[in-house]
């Protein structure tokens, strides 16, 4: 009889096709792109002599870009994972706490701060100090996720009452920034908007850099956190039965849903449908291979956003598609087949 | 006394679900909570399962108030089966009994031989071997009853309770239920408390019955002792009679219905 434990083989095999994928992708990521460079000119840069048009495009643009991507797909991913376990709740991603909305409010505010503030015209959009975004964005998130935390936690702690304080603040916050959006205006509104759709484009080693240390955090957290996650599916009576410190638990696994979310949002913008659709299909190929889950999570969500973004680039040419269409446009597919799979 | 609940009073906003309850336990003895809908049979379980504190009173698992407990040394002595518990459907039976061992286990260490041995002994206990593989899904409502209460079993602890373990089941698994509790109890030494609606199960599995009513405790005996008060017609509001075939057979009740 076996003891459900997959043994790291079964766990190795599963990974295979999934990991190949993503190791194809990261390939045409590097290869492909707007500037056709040739394949030689790109290995002479990946061995240190490149010529120096060579080095800005691959060096400066292209990998920290799809570095970029894939620590953020991986953020999103994970943090979907987390908040559908711990809310018992399908449908539950970034955007079910609030901290999507929260960042774009913050956003909102700051650029409209910026613009008024430095005096300056549609034309000098980039004066303006967009390094400060995902900072700004990401502090926003935080918030938003805390408050809604704040509120489900008073008196007891409530899975319910989480999910719907997170919507009606979520709601709430959405508003407010198309409110702002719509009364500003102009044509400067246009670098929300693209913000807003989810987007690779000029993101360098800083946003690689401002997203590590949240992929470190969670890296070290979640595997001291592996068990307490898989019995925070259960009703807090029964987890707690079980042995579980319910509280605490879902304190530390709701902080690092938050933390990987809003770092996340903060460097890509809101992303849609990738912390949705990846945990589902996850566990769809994962089946009862519950270790499996976490790690295909990281390499689906990884990949999904770096093809989305090569996808986007090579479609749109010049202009590129913003990624958070092509990950929605594929996405809902990708969901209504699992629904479909699962009844 | 191994578990004592001492004057304990429990509100849920304006209304008192239970009333200056007080009931110690000792070691390898089964006692059945039995009384009407909304009695306090739930709020009194989940009060001795240190789920929820009570605003007046106390319990006391071996000598240390349950506040002073720490959940996963409280789950290691006693463990707690709800009321149609819920359970993610993608689970199976093995993976859920295996959850009974989070307790026994730290972040980073696998399942041990003395996990495999429990979670083995749970599902053999429970007859479950066979479907041990299968999604919880996929069982019946008896099937899955057995499964979480293997889940309980692994636990490997002192002292089980149980909400209403036998609703909802065919009379059959209802049977084998009960006596897998006296089993449990005769050859493991578990303390045993259950919640449970029928009144002639109550009697025939436990030694002390104890009778709730509008959240406080109206009777505490032997089923004997209480077929002689004529308190399980007043609480519940029924007529029948007691027949009692053999001094070594638990009382029955035969409750009569008009018709």
């Amino acid at each position: 009889m076996t003891f459900g434990t997959p043994t790291s083989g079964r766990l190795g095999r599963g990974l295979v096709a999934p990991l190949t994928l993503s190791a194809a992708l990261l390939i045409a990521a590097v290869f492909l792109g707007v500037v056709d460079l040739p394949a030689a000119d790109i290995l002479a840069v990946l061995a240190g002599r490149g010529s120096d048009d060579a080095d800005l495009v691959i060096g400066t643009i292209r990998i920290p870009r799809i570095l970029t991507g894939i620590l953020a797909g991986a953020h999103f991913a994970v943090a979907g994972l987390l908040l559908q376990a711990i809310t018992r709740n399908p449908l539950a991603d970034p955007t079910i706490l609030g901290i999507s909305q929260g960042a774009t409010l913050t956003v909102t505010i700051f650029l409209l701060f910026a613009v008024y503030g430095s005096g300056a015209d549609a034309h000098t959009l980039y004066s303006l100090p967009l390094h400060w975004l995902p900072l700004v964005a990401c502090a926003g998130g935080m918030l938003t996720g805390l408050l809604v935390y704040y509120l489900a936690m008073r008196n007891r702690l409530s899975v319910l009452r989480l999910t719907l304080s997170g919507i009606a603040i979520g709601a709430t916050l959405h508003a407010l920034a198309m409110g702002l959006i719509a009364g500003w205006g102009s044509s400067r509104f246009e670098i929300v908007m693209q913000w807003l759709s989810g987007s690779l484009y000029a993101r360098s080693w800083e946003h690689v850099v401002f997203l590590l240390p949240f992929t470190f955090a969670a890296a070290v957290a979640l595997p001291l956190l592996h068990r307490s996650i898989d019995m925070l599916r259960f009703e807090e009576d029964v987890a707690r039965s079980f042995g579980l410190s319910y509280r605490l638990h879902f304190s530390l696994v709701l902080l690092t849903a938050c933390g990987l979310a809003a770092s996340a949002v903060g460097t890509v913008g809101p992303l849609i449908f990738v912390g949705l659709v990846v945990p589902h299909l996850a566990h769809f190929l994962a089946g009862r291979s519950f270790g499996m889950v976490m790690p295909l999570t990281v390499v689906l969500g990884a990949s999904l956003v770096t093809g989305a973004d090569l996808a986007g680039r090579l479609l749109g040419q010049a202009e590129e598609i913003p990624i958070g269409v092509i990950t929605a446009l594929t996405g809902a597919p990708v969901l209504l087949f699992l629904l479909r799979r699962r009844s | 006394m191994i578990l004592k609940a001492t004057n304990v009073s429990i509100r849920y906003g304006a209304h008192c679900a239970l009333d200056g309850f007080s009931l110690g336990f000792s070691p390898a003895e089964i006692v059945a909570l039995i009384g009407p809908n909304g009695s306090g049979k739930s709020t009194a379980l989940h009060a001795l399962a240190g789920l929820t504190r009570p605003e007046v009173g106390e319990v006391v698992l071996d000598g240390r108030e349950m506040r002073q407990w720490k959940r996963r040394n409280l789950a290691k002595r006693l463990s707690f089966l709800p009321q149609a518990p819920y359970a993610p459907d993608d689970m199976s039976v093995e993976q859920l009994v295996r959850q009974g061992r989070f307790a026994h286990l730290g972040p980073f260490q696998g399942f041990r031989s003395e996990d495999r041995m429990a979670v083995q002994w749970a599902l053999e206990s429970t007859g479950l071997e066979e479907l041990a593989d299968r999604g919880l899904k996929e069982l019946s409502g008896g099937e899955r009853q057995r499964a979480w209460i293997a889940a309980a079993l692994a636990q490997e602890s002192g002292i089980l309770i149980l909400d209403e373990p036998t609703s909802f089941l065919d009379i059959g698994h209802q049977v084998e239920i009960l006596e897998l509790i006296s089993r449990l109890s005769r050859e493991r030494g578990v303390t045993v408390v259950i919640a449970i609606h029928d009144l002639n199960h109550a009697m025939a599995i436990a030694d002390r019955i104890a009778l709730l009513s509008a959240g406080r405790l109206v009777f505490e005996g032997s089923p004997a002792a209480l077929s002689t008060t004529g308190l399980l017609e007043t609480t519940f509001n029924v007529k029948g009679k007691f027949i009692r075939s053999d001094a070594a057979d638990a009382p029955y009740l035969q409750i009569r219905v008009q018709r």
